[in-house]
């Protein structure tokens, strides 16, 4: 009785640009390979415009907060990282990026995280008394952002795992394990700021700004 | 005062139903949750359309969801990750590519991959 193998099922004959075989063998594993990467472009798009472009703004209301503005810096530059490291696997599964940069955010499988009292974006907080936004109010949609991130991921890598797409797989949970990461370190500092409770990340600072320990390796061209 | 709580009657497309209660103050996929009930849902914020379902009867606040469209209503699609019963509900989870074409319709905004 012929063996099962799922990587000398393919049909690309040799010298043919137009077929890849690194989609045929997702294929023949049962890969639904436009669906999956849909869902990459989503991620992306979230990773991009949902969090990096909108963290820069939440982080600039956050002075007198020095040690929360420096983690939100982290977050901002390593989900911007996470664009970076993913971006490449959305081309070779024969998709690309939007043309239109207002297509691309729309798109975006997470909401986006726009600075308390600015009505999702639409005006400038109110500054009356100067104060802006509370930093509670921005560790809170940071917390939930990255909470979102985490389940975007987390699908990723189940649709992806048990060897059905070993390289998304490993760039998605590269990707997760920062995610996770910034979620422990959201929930520490807003529980302490809103509720006065400690419950420690168990982390200690990055070397840099934006380290990106899991998704910036680099061996990858991911500068 | 108790919380005034609502039936809500999910109907499965592959068929089957479910049947649990919500509370007016309460998400419906929480309720759900409570009940033993898992949904679809990713964002958890009224924003993706993983957790859209079909409004066969009733009516939902979605005051809370980060984007909702009146379109949306019309068309009868609610995201009860953020929704909350106003009244005895009957619904149909795993809508969102559903909700996604009454969105293409209408030219609005909403993620390809779910």
């Amino acid at each position: 009785m012929a063996r099962e193998m799922p990587h000398a099922t393919g049909k690309v004959p040799p010298g043919d640009v137009t077929q890849r075989v690194g989609i045929e063998v997702m294929e023949a594993r049962g890969v639904n390979v436009e669906e999956l990467r849909e869902k990459l472009i989503d991620a992306i798009a979230a990773e991009f415009a949902s969090t990096y472009y909108y963290y820069t703004i939440l982080r600039m209301y956050l002075a007198g907060h020095e040690d929360y503005k420096e983690i939100c810096e982290d977050a901002r530059l390593e989900d911007r990282a996470h664009f970076e490291l993913m971006t490449p696997r959305v081309y070779e599964l024969g998709g690309s990026l939007p043309y239109n940069l207002h297509e691309f955010a729309d798109r975006a499988g997470c909401p986006h995280a726009y600075l308390p009292g600015t009505d999702n974006g639409q005006h400038a907080p109110e500054m009356g008394d100067g104060k802006g936004p509370s930093a509670a109010d921005i560790l809170e949609v940071l917390l939930d952002s990255e909470r979102c991130a985490i389940r975007t991921w987390s699908e990723i890598c189940d649709l992806t795992a048990g060897g059905k797409d070993p390289r998304t797989y490993d760039l998605a949970s590269r990707i997760l394990n920062e995610e996770i990461e910034h979620e422990a370190w959201f929930i520490e500092l807003l529980s302490m700021e809103r509720d006065g409770v400690v419950r420690p990340s168990g982390h200690f600072r990055r070397g840099e700004p934006g380290e990106a320990p899991y998704s910036k390796n680099r061996p990858l061209y991911n500068p | 005062m108790a919380e005034k709580t609502f039936t809500v009657k999910v109907e499965f497309p592959e068929g089957g139903e479910e049947t649990f209660e919500a509370g007016a103050g309460e998400y419906i996929l929480g309720a759900a949750r409570r009940a033993g009930l898992q949904l679809p849902s990713l964002c958890e914020q009224g924003w993706d359309l993983a957790c859209a379902v079909k409004i066969v009867e009733g009516e939902v606040d979605q005051s809370d969801s980060r984007r909702y469209f009146e379109e949306d209503r019309k068309c009868g699609f609610a995201l009860i990750c953020t929704g909350k019963a106003c009244s005895d509900l009957v619904i149909v989870p795993y809508q969102s590519k559903q909700m996604r074409k009454c969105r293409d319709e209408h030219g609005l905004p909403a993620p390809r991959g779910t």
